[in-house]
Order: structure tokens, then C-alpha cells, then sequence
């Protein structure tokens, strides 16, 4: 059985940190002020990915389908692999084209005497005259906890270690509150892989989280690509990360998060699973997530549709 | 789930620009691939090379006053606008930035050809002021005559960005839209299909400004243009993929070189919302907005530039 428990914090004051995620690193920092030294020595967390908590419905690629007014302000029923991703993606394509999506999904910004932060809550459809139909909209952060020491008795968290984190910087002047929100537990073993079971198909590698090649940190060996990764013409965008300890800074080199590789493996299933737990250097503070995906699958369902059509319409485009 | 009636409409009849009503993204319900259904490459390139390039510019002019394409007027400013586009040009462009399908109002309360902004959620017109005036700066941009001087006058446009693509969607870009159908029509033309495109980064040379390739470079900043190409050489370049779509955060951060000054937080903070942005003329009039607006903060003192 190998357990995670995913977490949905909401922002309650505005968040000065990192603004691609949440780093895993902070959220264990957090966590580890209050838990037990077994837990503190064993769990692992990803990187927090902001979701804002909006209307919208299930792409097509998920086990379930339909949608809710504030689909992202809750966790959704996990039972096949790709429902671990839903609000993993930076582009949130669940998001219901009805509404402005591109702004629903982009953080508003606020100057706190020099320092650029995210405002935890947006403003909707204001008009001039009407006081009361103003819509407002928080933002939320979903990461996942799994138990790296092999004890597994470590996860789930109770929720009142979950409730109240605070994450980002200026935590001292009232920034970075979250509160819990929902959480679920998901057994890794029993979800549908059966996307990736199809032998005859070809699979492509999506990093989700930064995959760290080398680390300033005492004891961390330098990584080079995995072997199984077979990166496309153009090379691998390459990005400089930080892990911040008692004051103490380290460097880190990393593949961007984001990009594309094609899966060279003989094993999509359990590589897909590690893949979730993470690999390489860092993994235990979310760095190194992959997600697995067949070649025939477009990261863009419209465009998929779109191209269908176009076939359909004819051979010549 | 094609109709023909509607989609084969512009492919059937003959050139006769200024009185054809092209399909729009609008009513691409009834034919999906209206804009884009099979054309053989003699008949394509026939077909494109009678309408000027200069005429791609001015075909949605009119939308400055929030008409659609039936309701608009032939003239302004004493050139002809609304003219159809070549290639299926125009619905691929406005497929980028807008679903397929009915329109659907999706911010209420407005309906206005005035762009809103993603920065500061503002209408676009209290942004910044129009010397002269906004209808006589587009008088001055629809005018220009060589295809050259055009496509520069539309890159440094300030006028057409306070104009939004559809009055449905209000936070895409008129003029990036724009751009982005004359780099369309300028690949089609030259024989390349829209699985064939790539988005290319020009980084700035020196204190040089980055190259402009006219047509093709679709946002020039100091530091760096961006250009959608079917031949990408040795630039770092990511595919657009199959078939045109709202893809913006998916081919971004593909791309194998990061254009922003990522090493500055507010370089990581833009770089963050543009992974989350999914419409092309939404995102890159963003690139250009958010990065004026970083400046200003950075002359104002307001900013931390070495802040992490």
C-alpha cells in the first residue's frame, strides 16, 4: 500500500514566496514545528500548486465527469492516475471557459513596501452601480504528503497539524496564513493506470515539479538526466533554485518545470508511481514530480479536438 | 460535425474581398474547421497572394467600435477595413486567444470593445493616455501604406491595445490578434501548415534591440522579441502543436530558453502568471503590459530589484 494524503490549505492573507508553488521545502518546515521526531524524519511533501477556487469541470481525461460552481475549492474523487494531476497544472484547464479564465487564474498582485506579493482573494464583475454583485474569489494550495521512511504510519496528518500553516516570507507581519480547507487520502496501488498499461503506445514525460541536477547542500550528490529521458531537439531549460535552511542559503540547479520529454523506460506503470513520490535529489521537499502521458494525448484537449476535426475534414490541411 | 453550408461559403466563392463575410470564431459552431478546412498548396498560395498583407492589418479594425463583422462599415479612415483574410487565417488567430463555439459574455457588466487588464483589472483606456486621440491614432495606423512600416506601426501600437478581440472575451488583445493573423497568413503563404509553426525567441544582441522580422515577430520588448516562424533554424523554439488552440502556457514553458529576466522576482512573478495564462493574445499583451508596468515600479523606487 503506498498512501499519500492530499491537502487543499486556503490563503487567508497574502502569500510573499515563491510564485510558481509553494515550495515542499517550506511546507515541511511548517509541518515539522508540529509533529514528533518519527514523522519529522519520515514524511515527504511536494510543492504546493496555487488553484483558484472557481467554477469549472472535469477534462476529458479524468475518471469523472460533470462540474461544480467552485470546483476548485475542494478536493475531487481520486480514481485513476490522471485525477492525481487535476490541480497539479500550473494552466488549471479545468477552468470553465464561461467565465475569464486566463484572469481567474492569475494571481493579483499587491506592493507591500517593495515586496511583490499574491492577494489571497480577487474581485469579480464590479459595476459602477450595483453594490452588491461584486464575485469574489479565493485562491487555495493543494500538495500532497506521503511517508518516505516506509512505515506509512506516518501519513495521514491530523488535521489540526494541517489547519493554520503559514508559508512564504514575511510570516512575522501577518503574511502567508492558510488554513485548512480539505483533505483526502489516496492509495497509490489501487488507482486505474490503465492509460499506461497499452504496450504498443509511446509515452512523454511532463515535469511538474523543478527536477534538481546539482545542490550546494552538504551530501547531495550531482544528477545527471535520467537515462530514461529522451529530451527533445532544442535541449532542456535549465533554472536556478534555493532551498533557505536556519538562514543558511543553497543553490540549486535545476530542470525547469513544465517541460517535455519523450519516456525512453521499459516500465510506464511504476515509473508513473515514482513519479508521484518523486525522484532525484530533493524529492522529499517536492522537487522532481513527473507525470507520464501516452504520446496520442494532447496537453490541450481543445486542440486535440480541433485537430481531429481538421483530419476529418480532409487529408490535406 | 461539420455544416457545410457555412464552412465551404468562403472557400467557394470566388475573391471578392470587402463584401464576403468570412467566418468568424463566432460561428465556428456550425463549422468547426470553417477556417481551416482542406486547401490544396497551389490553391492556397493562389488564393493568398491577391490579398495584400497591408489588408490583414485593417480587418478588424472595426472592432474598435464593438461591431462584429456583419454590422461593421467597409471604410475608415478612407482605407478599406474588414477585408477578408487569406487562409483561414483570421479563425486560426482567434482560436489561439478565444474558445470554439457561441460566444459567451464571460464577464458580466462588460460588454465594451475596451480591453480589461490583467495587471490591474482596470479598463485599458485609464491605463494610459492617447495623444491626439484615440479614432485619430487609428487613422494614423490604418493609413500607412507599405507592408513594412505597417507591421512595425502595429508592434509599437499603443492605440489598438485598449481594444479587446470580442467584447465577449475582454481581456484578449486587438492587438496581438492582429500580429498574430499576419504571422499566420505570412507562414501560410510562404507553404507552412499551423502544425509546422514555432514560437522563436530573439534575444537583444548586445545593447542592440532584439531582431524584428516583419510579419513574423509578433511582441518586441528591449530585451527580447518573440516570433512565430515554420522555420525556426538555430533559435530556441517550441512547437504550437496539431491545430490551433488556447495553448499560450503550454507552448511557453516548452519553450527551450527562458526570455525574462528570471533571475529578478518580478521576472519569476510574470514568468509564474504566463505559465497559468492559456490565450495567446491575452499573454502576450500581458508580456508587454506587466513588463511597462514593472519598469514604472522600478523607477519609483517601489521595487526591490535584487529581492528574492
Amino acid at each position: 500500500m503506498t498512501m499519500i494524503q492530499q491537502v487543499l490549505l486556503e490563503l487567508e492573507s497574502d502569500y510573499h514566496g515563491r510564485p510558481y508553488h509553494v515550495s515542499g521545502h517550506a511546507l515541511y518546515r511548517a509541518l515539522a514545528r508540529r509533529v514528533d521526531a518519527a514523522t519529522r524524519s519520515s514524511v515527504a511533501v511536494s510543492h504546493g500548486v496555487f488553484v483558484p477556487g472557481e467554477h469549472g469541470g472535469y477534462p476529458d481525461e479524468h475518471s469523472q465527469s460533470g462540474g461544480a460552481p467552485y470546483f476548485g475549492a475542494g478536493l475531487r474523487p481520486v480514481e485513476s492516475y490522471e485525477d492525481l494531476f487535476l490541480f497539479r497544472d500550473a494552466a488549471q484547464r479545468w477552468l470553465s471557459a464561461s467565465r475569464p479564465r486566463d484572469a481567474q487564474n492569475t494571481h493579483d498582485l499587491r506592493v507591500h513596501g517593495g515586496r511583490i506579493a499574491f492577494s489571497p482573494t480577487v474581485r469579480f464583475g464590479l459595476p459602477q452601480a450595483s453594490r452588491n454583485s461584486k464575485r469574489t474569489m479565493t485562491w487555495f494550495v493543494q500538495f500532497y504528503l506521503h511517508d518516505a521512511g516506509g512505515s506509512a504510519d506516518s501519513v495521514p496528518l491530523d488535521e489540526d497539524v494541517l489547519d493554520g500553516l503559514r508559508v512564504g516570507g514575511a510570516r512575522n507581519y501577518g503574511l502567508g496564513e492558510t488554513s485548512l480547507k480539505d483533505t483526502q487520502t489516496v492509495d497509490l496501488d489501487t488507482l486505474d493506470y490503465s492509460t499506461l498499461k497499452d504496450a504498443e503506445r509511446s509515452f512523454e514525460l511532463e515535469l511538474v515539479s523543478p527536477y534538481v541536477t546539482a545542490s550546494e547542500y552538504p551530501g547531495a550528490d550531482d544528477q545527471s538526466v535520467p537515462w530514461w529521458w529522451t529530451p527533445r531537439p532544442g535541449g532542456l531549460r535549465r533554472r536556478d533554485e534555493r532551498l533557505v535552511e536556519d538562514g543558511d542559503v543553497y543553490e540549486l540547479e535545476t530542470i525547469d518545470h513544465g517541460q517535455v520529454v519523450g519516456y525512453g523506460g521499459p516500465n510506464p506503470v511504476e515509473t508513473a508511481k515514482s513519479g508521484v513520490l518523486r525522484v532525484g535529489t530533493h524529492s522529499r521537499y517536492g522537487f522532481g514530480e513527473v507525470r507520464l502521458r501516452p504520446v496520442s494525448e494532447d496537453r490541450v484537449p481543445e486542440r486535440a479536438r480541433i485537430a481531429a476535426t481538421r483530419e476529418a475534414g480532409g487529408g490535406e490541411r | 460535425m461539420t455544416e457545410p453550408g457555412s464552412s465551404d461559403k468562403w472557400y467557394d466563392q470566388p475573391q471578392s474581398p470587402s463584401t464576403e463575410v468570412r467566418p468568424t470564431v463566432e460561428r465556428l459552431t456550425d463549422g468547426g474547421d470553417a477556417s481551416s478546412s482542406p486547401a490544396g498548396e497551389s490553391g492556397r498560395s493562389k488564393r493568398g497572394e491577391d490579398v495584400s498583407i497591408v489588408s490583414v492589418y485593417r480587418h478588424d479594425v472595426h472592432k474598435s467600435r464593438g461591431r462584429s463583422h456583419e454590422n461593421a462599415v467597409a471604410e475608415f479612415a478612407g482605407v478599406p477595413v474588414n477585408e477578408p483574410v487569406p487562409l483561414g487565417a483570421d479563425g486560426d488567430a482567434a482560436l489561439l486567444s478565444r474558445p470554439r463555439g457561441e460566444p459567451e459574455q464571460s464577464v458580466k457588466n462588460h460588454s465594451s470593445p475596451f480591453r480589461l487588464s490583467l495587471v490591474t483589472g482596470e479598463t485599458a483606456t485609464k491605463v494610459g493616455r492617447i495623444d491626439d486621440g484615440i479614432g485619430s491614432a487609428l487613422a494614423d495606423l490604418v493609413q500607412v501604406e507599405d507592408p513594412v512600416e505597417m507591421h512595425a506601426a502595429w508592434l509599437d501600437s499603443a492605440v489598438v491595445s485598449i481594444f479587446n478581440e470580442s467584447v465577449y472575451y475582454p481581456y484578449t488583445s486587438l492587438k496581438f490578434h492582429t500580429l498574430l493573423t499576419a504571422a499566420l497568413v505570412d507562414n501560410y503563404r510562404s507553404g507552412y501548415g499551423f502544425d509546422e509553426l514555432y514560437l522563436v525567441v530573439d534575444q537583444a544582441e548586445g545593447e542592440g534591440d532584439p531582431q524584428v522580422v516583419p510579419h513574423r515577430t509578433v511582441v518586441v520588448l528591449p530585451s527580447f522579441a518573440l516570433r512565430i516562424t515554420g522555420e525556426p533554424g538555430e533559435r530556441p523554439g517550441a512547437r504550437l502543436g496539431a491545430a490551433p488552440a488556447q495553448s499560450w502556457a503550454d507552448v511557453w514553458t516548452r519553450l527551450p530558453e527562458q526570455p525574462l529576466a528570471v533571475e529578478e522576482r518580478m521576472g519569476r512573478v510574470i514568468d509564474a502568471q504566463l505559465r497559468r495564462i492559456r490565450s495567446w493574445s491575452t499573454a502576450l499583451q500581458f508580456i508587454e503590459e506587466s513588463i511597462g508596468w514593472w519598469r514604472v515600479l522600478q523607477r519609483s523606487s517601489r521595487l526591490r530589484g535584487d529581492e528574492r
